[in-house]
């Protein structure tokens, strides 16, 4: 087949797909898709999600089991959401001896109902540096939160959290206003930190939570004791919010929208890999068959049979649970059983190829087997597998997702199914969890319909007694 | 002739059957072998604390013995393709051991008490479910292809569409998720109550408990078989012997049930059984949401603790099922189709 004819029948193939609206949905989803695959590294909040997803100290400072930001909108009492300060004021002064003092003032706009989870400071820190952190508040007073001093830091990340290193501050805070018996009658163990800072001063600010809006200064001084050798590098905040991102987080306090871009272009892989592989290697099978005919077709007959007795599922389950397999390792198990799909039509169309004249003729002109196999009838039986490939993508990408949701996939990578393996142990349909089951089996989902879009549409053009009269 | 072709195909099927599990045991050999091993050193060791009044040399003396003798008993200590061809037997012949931690609801550890436990649970949810999905589908599927293009042909195919790579596991959980924990108007899992109620209450019982399982598979499950049924019969409703049928003026249920539906009959019956068998390997996940105590919740279990000889046995179990409904498809096929009778011999 020459180029100008591939091109024709693509020009007339294209001609018929046009009046498809499933058809034009499926291709469009598909091509949004690729899209984000390339440009992954934009479309994640969370960049390093691909080497990190299983690090505890990548999502440290999220808020598990947030829900999603845009919940706040079905809600009477607005949660903050998680933001972070980067964008500080600078000052810096010259001290006595030669060490200088850099202010670093981040403001953030407090407008919700609830109060933060957590403030949370970040640096990067080279040699002797003590650092201080303080708030001060809409109504003037100021908190000094907590401070730290590690000498002889080697462009380390420190982290100070407001929870943690500042729990005396702020409950010595507290104590200035609350009253006497309402401080008795508070409990020690639910005291946060942030409950206060963001409280307004009453006398039972102890108890109550009476939001304190407006804008919060939140300053980190650093002493750089000796400027030659140490310094401060991307000091940032963290305000932990109670509710995060696009689709929430996990309780593991991952977010579960960069789970789900870093998974696309798994399920894209592994389905079109997975039928891409196995439509080639059925069509070629089928041609041999019928090609070669007598014990040869009795034999891959034979063979094509056990293959089929098997069911996928429970084998590919029982092989994952035994070997531990890579991605790579299932993919190519579950080749080793899609290839039966076009098996037999493709084996009864070329069969009546076969005595076709003009392969009659390429044989009196002295073309061998193989020729005749890969110029005469493999090319005109590839495009009636394009349905079926595109058909068996979706079984591709939910057997893989199945496998992952009983806890076997590859640890290495991040798919859907492992995520929704991940809420299932984490009792995310007891507790009602909605943003971290459905996202996930939606996408498989909708990943299934596009394919089943593309192929139906192509069924319906390659084989016109479908047609609808 | 039918009895040939019958006998033909059982025989085939086992040969098939037997030629899987001789793979499958060679592929797992290693596993299954390690397994036995920790068994054994476990068997010796109970009899090794029964001992009483015995010296430690004698004890070390009787470990090496009975290990030995177990060994010899297991034939572990033969060649490898002879250990192979022994597991294969054993397992052809339902011989399965014991499982490791799984116990049966009598407390048993023999693998069979285990699995025949749970195989009529499993074929009650999918024959049921089954049998609906068929009517309805079949149903549904002549209606569409009887107005082809119109309305409800349209949103068939549609919904058959979007609903092809829907996980129904994920459905299950959202249902779960909505049904049981939200609203509570379904149990949790399992097939009974416990304490399980008797007469009359105790089916009662039953309905509570399969009703969402099978409203899930069902909401799903019709679509292909509805999809399948309408280009089938669409297919045929463009053959000459139906116009003549419909000029001769033959009543256009009479055409559809009787003619169309006749003809169809063969394929439709494959769908429906391959959908059956379909089933099989996608009830192993969906079994487990659901905690019904099927042969699938007993993959999820022992996957979970890592049972080998349970993991083993119900594979081929599953595998032996779905090679019965093969055997089964292709006999009600033959029976169905009379071209297939009379080509039998050849």
């Amino acid at each position: 087949m020459k180029l100008k004819d591939f091109g024709r029948a693509l020009a007339e193939f294209w001609a018929e797909f046009r009046k498809s609206t499933s058809g034009l949905i499926g291709l469009g989803i598909l091509v949004v898709s690729v899209l984000v695959v390339i440009f992954e590294p934009y479309a994640l909040p969370w960049k390093e999600t691909n080497t990190k997803w299983r690090s505890i100290d990548y999502w440290i400072d999220n808020s598990a089991g947030a829900p999603p930001a845009w919940s706040n909108l079905f809600t009477k009492l607005k949660s903050p959401e998680t933001v972070i300060l980067d964008a500080p004021k600078v000052e810096t002064k010259e001290l006595e001896g030669g060490t200088t003092e850099a202010i670093y003032t981040f403001t953030y706009k407090y407008k919700a109902d609830k109060p933060p989870l957590d403030l949370i400071f970040h640096s990067t820190i080279t040699g002797s540096v003590p650092v201080t952190i303080s708030v001060m508040r809409p109504d003037g007073q100021a908190v000094d939160l907590a401070s730290r001093f590690e000498e002889g830091l080697n462009a380390q990340n420190i982290r100070l959290s407001a929870d943690n290193d500042g729990r005396d501050a702020a409950f010595g805070f507290m104590k200035n206003y609350a009253s006497e018996e309402a401080l008795q009658s508070m409990n020690s163990d639910s005291f946060r930190s942030t409950n206060i800072l963001f409280n307004t001063a009453t006398a039972d600010m102890s108890t109550k939570y009476t939001p304190l809006k407006g804008d919060y200064k939140i300053i980190a001084t650093a002493i750089v004791l000796d400027p030659t050798v140490s310094k401060v590098e991307k000091p940032y905040f963290v305000v932990t919010g109670s509710v995060s991102g696009i689709l929430g987080t996990d309780d593991m306090k991952r977010d579960i929208f960069s789970g789900l871009v870093a998974g696309l272009k798994w399920a894209l892989l592994i389905g079109i890999l997975t039928s891409a592989f196995s439509v080639l290697v059925g069509v070629l099978y089928g041609i041999i068959s019928a090609y070669y005919g007598g014990v040869v077709d009795s034999i891959m007959q034979f063979v094509y049979q056990i293959i089929v007795s098997l069911p996928v599922l429970p084998v590919l389950i029982v092989v994952s649970a035994i070997f531990k397999p890579s991605i790579w390792f299932m993919i190519a198990v579950m080749i080793l059983f899609f290839w039966t799909g076009p098996v037999m039509t493709v084996r009864s169309m070329a069969l009546q190829i076969k005595e076709e004249t003009f392969i009659e003729a390429a044989k009196a002109l002295g073309s061998n087997n193989r020729r005749i196999i890969w110029r005469h009838m493999l090319p005109i039986l590839i495009p009636y597998s394009f349905a079926s490939m595109a058909l068996s993508v979706p079984g591709a990408i939910v057997y893989e997702s199945t496998v992952s949701l009983l806890g076997l996939g590859d640890a290495t990578i991040v798919t859907w199914g492992q995520i929704l393996h991940d809420a299932m142990v984490g009792g995310a349909v007891l507790n009602g969890v909605y943003w971290w089951i459905i996202p996930p089996g939606l996408l498989i989902a909708i990943m299934g319909m596009t394919f089943a879009f593309l192929g139906f549409a192509m069924d319906k053009i390659l084989h016109p007694k479908l047609q609808t009269r | 002739m039918y009895k040939w072709f019958a006998a033909k195909r059982i025989v085939k099927g086992v040969v098939i059957y037997a030629i899987i599990i001789f793979i499958l045991s060679a592929l797992f050999n290693t596993v299954s072998e390690t397994t036995m091993r920790s068994q054994i050193e476990e068997q010796v060791r109970l009899e090794t604390v029964r001992l009483k009044n015995v010296t430690p040399a004698a004890i070390v003396k009787f470990q090496a013995e009975r290990k030995n003798s177990l060994i010899r008993q297991y034939k572990l200590d033969r060649p490898i393709v002879e250990r192979i061809v022994f597991r294969t037997i054993d397992t052809l012949t339902f011989n399965f051991g014991k499982s490791t931690t799984i116990k049966s609801s009598l407390g048993d550890r023999s693998v069979n008490a285990i699995i025949s436990e749970a195989i009529p649970r499993s074929l009650i949810l999918f024959t049921v479910a089954a049998a609906f999905e068929i009517a309805i589908g079949v149903f549904l599927g002549l209606k569409m292809a009887q107005k082809p293009g119109k309305s409800l042909d349209k949103s068939g195919t549609l919904i058959t569409m979007i609903v092809y790579g829907m996980p129904v596991w994920w459905l299950a959980m959202i249902l779960i998720m909505v049904f049981v924990y939200g609203l509570k108007l379904f149990p949790s899992g399992s097939v009974h109550s416990v304490p399980t109620p008797t007469g009359i209450m105790y089916f009662i019982d039953m309905i509570w408990h399969i009703t969402l399982p099978l409203f899930t598979l069902l909401i799903l499950g019709f679509w292909g078989t509805a999809f399948i049924t309408r280009n089938i019969v669409l297919g045929i409703l463009q053959e000459d012997y139906i116009m003549a049928a419909r000029a001769r003026g033959i009543p256009e249920a009479k055409v559809l049930f009787g003619h169309t539906l006749r003809t169809a009959a063969p394929p439709l019956m494959t769908i429906a059984v391959l959908g059956l068998l379909g089933s099989i390997g996608g009830a192993i996940v969906f079994e487990g949401i659901f905690s019904w105590p099927g042969i699938g919740n007993l993959y999820w279990i022992a996957v979970q603790q890592n049972d080998v000889p349970v993991l083993m046995s119900s594979l081929a179990i599953t595998i032996g099922l779905y090679q019965m409904g093969l055997i089964l498809l292709d006999l009600v096929y033959g029976f169905l189709d009379p071209r297939i009778k009379v080509g039998g011999k050849a």
